[in-house]
This record gives structure tokens, sequence and C-alpha cells, in this order.
């Protein structure tokens, strides 16, 4: 698979064995043999590949910032690595790059229920954090499908979110405060255990930035103390718009459920098949919606959500009755890649977020699409925030599937700014939407962005060629997305 | 005297700044009231936002409201209000503390200054429940980031940044906030006469617990005076526990909450107007209304909050008094510093602390003598100082906006 990147800096390639003698200097963790590096020459999408000129795994916040400061100072490029379980290539390695992996950055350093936080390492899992902290009642509430695998320090460069975020927020919500190494070596603290550092929210830049400003060596999080009760019940419906509309009714009602979730009939299907989650199988929309809180406030709630589901033309419900029940209706849902990785040779989990009101929309274009690609596709939806992820099922060995996957994908996502969203919800753009940023943004804004990258890192060495459009091919393609009448065309460096 | 300007929409704002730009003219931004808030800026020229006003979106079931940033904060609630939703960061009326009355200026001027609540610590901050914006940087340049989404990795969350900068990085035309419903019953639990230690004890003790407490506030016995609500004694210290949800739920969790602290016998409970009334006036300060003196806000680790009160607000052995009160269950402190020392030694000593213990203190009213050569914020960290100036010089190169306000020479 071709991909436009960065040129490859030739001197950077020249001197690839007297850069990886140097960095043995620094860190006794460096692999630069073939069979070493092939672990890390791609992430969660892992169509695209390349394998770096070493890979370094530092020990300490010192090594990283010894290794980052040589990076800096012989301007070779860097790419910051987690757990490799994103699905936007963020982590997909350049061929004259040093990939710097926090795998060793692996402890928790403080549990702290006084303050009700965790200081942990960044490359510990996003669900070791609740682990830690479980015996008091207490968990992280962020809770990505890949927890088990993904790191919270990853979790901190795209922003993850999870099935809870609507009621309990996503990462930059629930963090506070990390130390990182710039790309010059200079290590820095935002925020620690208290709420709302002063100065600039340099913290909230960071959140979601992809790796582009810094590599995270320590992180503080808040933990919260679990609901007393917690119930989730699944909804049946005929119609993609009386699911909507439910979802909708909810809200308006002034219910904020913990989760709410959707899935489409190939999807029931196959989690079904899967996870055994006793999911109706005669309705075409599924909604999973949980209530947590006291006892009595969500026996209340749930008789509210079925009222209101009753009223949109469910055609099945059923209350969790026990815990157990409750946990397996998730492990459906929770499976979804899995299930359908049994289904499709391939497939691409597609991100956008949308306006909840226009979820039946959004749906039925879905529909149309695949007819028109002639590619089937499973959908599940965060709908309480609007976060759509379509599955595009493929054939990667035909070509042409990929090509035509991808195809199907941006349109996906062209028609998710359309209704008034946004091309990611928690998934991140690494290479994979890099080139659709045009289509919500302006030159001015994307050069604001870029001004901004200037002042974490002047060189351009941290992740290139990831989250920002190469310009010219915007334009080339025509994608160049006009704002408000406003065509000018600055001289924008080709970062 | 500096020349107002008064621009009413986003292009005339655009072509200001421009011309601004050009001239390398300095502007200080106002919007409704100016509210004397940061460091003291001299410029000649004033823009003021205040007819860049008007709510453009607003559907309840999606949970956000589009507003022009000129638009009166109030004029947000109270159609929010008429659906049963609110912003769920409880925002400050800073009114009280500038003029003795209610005031809360602009949606710019509260996004701007990233103040947040009571419900702070649960519902989150100001800065989390600004979802998108649409500004002009340095340069005249519109820009716009984040949208009307709650979930949102799409390039840099500008937003985050804009909060709280003072209206020194952009001036924001257009705001996206994201609503929530109004919690539909609400009742306090009070308290009187604990000490700061056991509140802090309470404070801890109570969010160990499955209660969702969404306010927990305490006012000592030397800061109590102002309150005149039927239910509350202003003679004694209170300590007060909000609980909000379903009104059987609420009636629950306030008998939990009776029964986990029944040592403390001198316990009322607030009903619901009564209860949005104590909160009401806890989240605009009113305490410390039209005071004379120095007004400061300092987050801290709430494990360390009692060694701060002790170390500088209650001291009997060493008559310290200075008036304040926690909120956040301890995560914040608001203290009075009075103006008769004027070289301020007691806020260098709270400053030093405060670094010490993972903290921070900023200054948010004083006088102009203060504001002309006192520092706002209490960072001492040289990187984080340049790293803030090269973020500043990002958006405005020739530090034209607000220049000043929150760091001298930035």
């Amino acid at each position: 698979m071709s991909l436009f990147m960065p040129e490859p800096d030739q001197q950077t390639l020249a001197k690839a064995s007297s850069i990886i003698s140097q960095l043995r200097k620094i860190s006794k963790n460096v692999l630069s043999e073939e069979e070493e590096k092939a672990v890390y020459e791609t992430d969660g999408l892992s169509v695209h590949r390349q394998r770096p000129i070493a890979v370094v795994l530092p020990e300490n916040t010192e090594e990283v910032s010894k290794v980052l400061k040589y990076c800096y100072e012989n301007n070779i490029k860097v790419v910051p690595r987690g757990a490799g379980t994103g699905l936007s290539g963020g982590a997909l390695p350049l061929k004259d790059c040093v990939l710097v992996g926090l795998g060793k950055f692996n402890k928790i350093l403080e549990t702290d229920f006084e303050n009700r936080c965790v200081v942990t390492q960044p490359g510990v899992t996003n669900l070791a954090i609740t682990g830690a902290v479980q015996h008091e009642g207490f968990y992280y509430a962020p809770d990505p499908s890949s927890q088990l695998a993904c790191s919270i320090g990853g979790n901190i460069s795209t922003n993850a979110g999870g099935v809870h975020s609507l009621k309990y927020g996503v990462t930059t919500n629930n963090v506070l405060g990390v130390e990182m190494v710039l790309i010059d070596g200079t290590i820095i603290r935002l925020g620690g255990k208290n709420l709302d550092p002063e100065g600039y929210d340099l913290l909230g830049i960071i959140t979601g930035s992809e790796g582009l400003l810094g590599v995270i060596t320590e992180i503080t999080v808040r933990i919260l103390k679990k609901p007393q009760s917690v119930r989730a019940v699944l909804i049946g419906f005929n119609t993609n718009d009386d699911a909507g509309n439910c979802v909708a009714d909810i809200i308006s009602s002034g219910i904020i459920p913990a989760g709410m979730e959707i899935m489409d009939k190939p999807l029931i299907i196959a989690t079904d098949n899967f996870a055994k989650a006793g999911y109706p199988r005669d309705v075409e929309v599924l909604l999973i919606v949980e209530l947590d809180g006291t006892e009595t406030e969500v026996n209340t709630l749930i008789n509210k959500v079925l009222d209101i589901a009753n009223k949109n033309k469910a055609s099945y419900n059923r209350a969790s009755e026990s815990e157990e029940e409750r946990l397996r209706f998730w492990k459906g849902r929770k499976a979804a890649f899995t299930a359908l990785g049994v289904i499709s040779p391939d497939y691409i989990c597609m991100d956008g977020s949308i306006p909840r009101k226009k979820l039946g929309d959004v749906l039925n274009k879905i529909a149309s699409l695949s007819k028109k690609y002639g590619l089937g596709v499973a959908n599940c939806f965060h709908a309480g925030d609007g976060n759509l992820h379509p599955l595009i099922m493929f054939d990667s060995n035909n070509p042409k599937e990929l090509k035509k996957a991808e195809s199907f994908g941006a349109d996906i996502l062209k028609y998710c700014v359309k209704v008034g969203g946004v091309l990611s919800g928690e998934h991140g753009i690494g290479i994979e939407k890099r080139d659709l940023m045009c289509e919500m943004f302006n030159n001015d804004d994307i050069q604001q962005q870029l001004n901004l990258k200037k002042a974490f890192d002047e060189k351009n060495l941290l992740n290139p060629g990831k989250v920002f459009p190469i310009l010219h091919r915007c334009a080339e393609e025509g994608r160049v997305h006009i704002h408000k009448g406003k065509t000018r065309f600055p001289n924008l460096p080709r970062f | 005297m500096s020349e107002i300007y008064q621009p009413a929409n986003e292009v005339e704002i655009a072509q200001y700044v421009y011309d601004c730009y050009q001239a390398s003219r300095p502007i200080e931004i106002s919007t409704l009231n100016t509210k004397p808030i940061g460091r003291s800026i001299q410029c000649s020229q004033t823009l003021d936002l205040r007819k860049n006003s008007g709510i453009m979106e607003y559907a309840p079931e999606e949970l956000y409201i589009k507003v022009k940033a000129g638009t009166p904060l109030l004029e947000i609630l109270e159609a929010l209000k008429k659906n049963k939703q609110t912003l769920g960061f409880e925002p400050v009326n800073l009114g009280y503390l500038y003029s003795g009355k209610s005031n809360f200026g602009s949606v710019a001027g509260t996004v701007s200054c990233n103040l947040s609540g009571p419900r702070r610590f649960k519902a989150g901050a100001l800065r989390d429940h600004l979802l998108g914006f649409t500004a002009i940087n340095g340069k005249g340049e519109s820009i716009q980031s984040g949208g009307t989404v709650v979930k949102n990795v799409t390039g840099y969350d500008l937003s985050k940044l804009l909060a709280g900068s003072y209206g020194t990085l952009s001036v924001l035309t257009e705001v996206i906030l994201k609503v929530t419903p109004e919690p539909e019953h609400s009742e306090t639990l009070i308290i009187h006469g604990l000490s700061f230690e056991n509140a802090s004890k309470i404070f801890s003790q109570v969010l160990k617990t499955s209660l969702e407490v969404s306010g927990a506030c305490y006012y000592p016995s030397n800061n109590i005076k102002f309150l005149r609500l039927n239910d509350v004694k202003n003679t004694a210290s209170v300590t007060a526990l909000r609980i909000e949800g379903p009104k059987q739920s609420v009636n629950e969790r306030i008998q939990n909450l009776q029964k986990i602290f029944s040592e403390y016998n001198d316990q009322t409970v607030l009903e619901v107007y009564q209860s949005n009334l104590f909160w009401k006036i806890t989240a605009n300060l009113e305490c410390f209304s039209n005071s004379p003196n120095l007004i400061a806000k300092i987050s801290l680790p709430p494990s360390v909050t009692s060694k701060f009160v002790s170390t500088f607000a209650e001291d009997p052995i060493l008559r310290i008094n200075n008036k304040y009160f926690l909120d956040w269950a301890g995560g914040l402190v608001w203290i009075e510093i009075d103006n008769a020392d004027p070289s301020f030694l007691i806020l260098e000593k709270m400053k030093k602390f405060c670094i010490e213990h993972g903290g921070h203190i900023t200054v948010v009213k004083a006088d102009l003598n203060y504001r002309r050569t006192g520092l706002f914020i209490s960072s001492n960290d040289e990187n984080i100082k340049i790293l803030s100036a090269k973020v500043k010089n990002s958006f405005d190169p020739k530090s034209i906006l607000n220049p000043g306000k929150i760091y001298a020479g930035i």
C-alpha cells in the first residue's frame, strides 16, 4: 500500500549505523536487527508498515530526554509509541526515524486515595489502573474497547474515549497531570494532583496531540468511586429512525445514561454468535442503555427509559436482573471487533462523530454507500455521544477491495463532516484521516495548528507526516474546503 | 483615554485586529463590563465585543448551545433554564466580587477566565464544557477548532488552550458550550460548628462513598455572617454537602449522609429552594462581596489543604485570621489577603507553599497597585514560561492581544 509520507532524509539514512551506536551509549535497549524491528513496523492500522532506523526502549525519563536531545541535535525524526493498538496509524514509523517505545514504562507509581488519583508510567494498560484501585471500590472511567492492551500514554495521545464517556468524559476530562519530554530533551511537568492548572492549559493541548508535541513519561489520572448500582437494558427496534429517535428522547428527558450503544443487525448476529450475549436476533437495531447511581435512582431511570422506548416502537426490551447478566450484555458489544474478524477476512474501523439527531440519517447513508461500493458494513455506535464506528469488510488479498474500502470510509467521514460532525471521535487522525483534514478546516485553521506545533517542535522532528495533510496533495486532490467563502491560499510550509 | 471600538460581527472584528496587527497596535479586549482581572495593561485601543451577541443554535436534545462570544452569560442561562438545562460547571458570577451585585458578564469573558463553581470536582471545569469556538487570532485570521460533538480528536484541542487564556491568544467570536440537564432535585446537608480539620476529613470520607456528592464546601466561623438563610446559623462554621438527582434518591442519600456523620449532631437539611440559594451564593463568592482586599484562589491536592489553612488562614497562636472558605471538597481555597501590607509578604509565602505542595495560587482580584507590578499566577518554572511565550507567539506573533495580562512580557 503506497502512502505519501515525508521524504526520508538521505543524510540520516546514510549514517544509520553511527546513529545506532550513539543511541547504544544512551540506552541499553536499542533494537536494530530487522527481525527485532519487525514487531514495531506497524500499529493497529496494519495495512501500512515501515521499519525505522532503530527502536529504542528507554527505561526512565532521563533516558528519554537524552535520546530526544541527541535526535534533536542531529535532526533525526522521532516517532513515539505506546502499546501499538492505535487504529489510525499514529505510531507508524518513518524510514528515517528513531522509534521511541514506552513499553518499559510499565509501573504504577502511586495510588493516592486521599486525593483520588493514580500516578502511573505511560506504558501501563488502561485496565491495569482500575485493577490497582478496585479493591477500594474505585475505577478509572475512560474505557476504550482495547483497554486490556492499550496503554494509558497512548490514551492521552488519542484522547481515548469508550462506552462510558457520555457521563464520565473522555481522557482529557480525567487526566490531572503529566511529566513529558520536549523534543530538545527538556523535561516539563504540567498539572499534578490538584485541579485546573494555572496559565495556559498546556495539558489540554497535549491530550489528543497524537505524539506530535512531546513524549509523555508520567501521568496522573483521577479515579472515581464505583456507583452503588449499575444496570443495563437491551432495547430492539425495527428501523434506524426509531432507534435514533429513542436516543434523542432519552437525552431530551434529562437522563444522562452511563453508556448508550447501538449495534446493527450484522453486528448483533456476529457478536451474539461469538460471545453468546443473548441478544434478540429478530431486530434490526439493538440499543444498550446502561444506568448507574443509587439503587432507587437506577430503577426509576430504567422504567423511564423503557417508557420512552415503547413510545418509539421498540419491539424488544430486557433489563439486566443481575451483575452477571449486565456483563453478558456488554460482552457482545466489547467483542464487536473480534467477532467481525471471524466473519470477514479484513475490515477497517471508522470513527466519525456526529450530532445525535443525525444518527438515523447517517446510518441510512452508510447503507446506501455499502451498496454503491459492493462492500459489507457493520455498525456499532456510541449513540449517546454520536460517535460511530462503521466496520467496513473487505478482503485484503484483493488489492482493489482495500482501495474501495478506503474510499468507502472516506465517503462516510465526509458525510459526517457534512452533517455537522467531525472526522474522529476517539481514534485520532494519524495517517488514516490526515488527508481529510481539509474537509473540516481551512488553511488558516490548519496553519494555526501548525504554528502551535512549531512552538513545541520547531524543527518538526516529532512524529512528522501525521495528523496534518501534506498540503500540496490536499490542493491537488481538490479537497480544500472553503470556509465561510474565504479562498485565500497563504504559502503554507509543507509540514 | 483608550479608544473603544465596538464591531458588530466577526468580519468587522477580523478587519480591526488585522489593522492593529499591521500597525503593531496593542488591544485590550473587553466585553460587557470590564472586570479588572489579570495584570493591568495599558493599550490605546479597546475592543469591545458586546455587539457581537446572540444565541445562534440551541437544540436541547443535542446538549450544546452555540452563541456569539459577546452574548451575556445570563441570557444563555435563561434560555437553558426554559428547557430545564444548565451549564454543568456552575459559572462563577464575579459581579459580586467586583461591584457587590450580580453581573455574569459575557460568555467570552467567562470562557477566558475558566473559573468553575462548586460542582467542578464532580462535573468538570469550564474547559471541559467548551466544545468548540471560532476566534480571530493576532494576525486577524479567523480560526476554528472543535465542534458541536462531545467526542472529538481532530487536530489539537485548541478549546482547552483558549479557555483560561484571558484573551491573550485570540479574540473569541463564537463559542459552543456543552449543556447538561438541570438536576431534578437537590438538597444540602449542613453540619454546624466543625473545625476545618474535621471538615476536610468529612470531604475525604464522603468522596470514598458512592453517594455522589456534587457540592462540598466549608465556611469558617469568621466568614459566615454574610449567610442569611432561614435554616443556616451564621454564628458557627458551616460544612455543606450537596446531593442532586431524582427526588427519592436524593432523600435516601441525604439520610445516608446523616447516618455516616451522626457523631456531629448539629445538622440541618436545606430543602431544594434554600439549597439552590446556598450554592448560588457560594458560586458567586458572595462572602467576599465588594471586598477592598486582594482575593486569591488556591488549587491544592485536597490532602494538603488543612496544612495550608493552618499555616495561612487560621492559627490562634500566631493570630493569623484571614477570611477564607473551602470548596471542591477541599481542593480549592478562596482567601482574602489584607491590602494593608503593600508588599504582600504573606502572598509570597503562600506562593512558595503552593509550589512546594504541588498546587498554585492565582490572584483573582487586586487593586491597581498590585495589578501593575505583582504576579498574577504563581508558577515560577522557566521552561513553562518559555513554552507559554512560544504558544502565545504562535497565535499572536506581535503580542497585540491583551499583552502582559497573564505573564509580564508575554
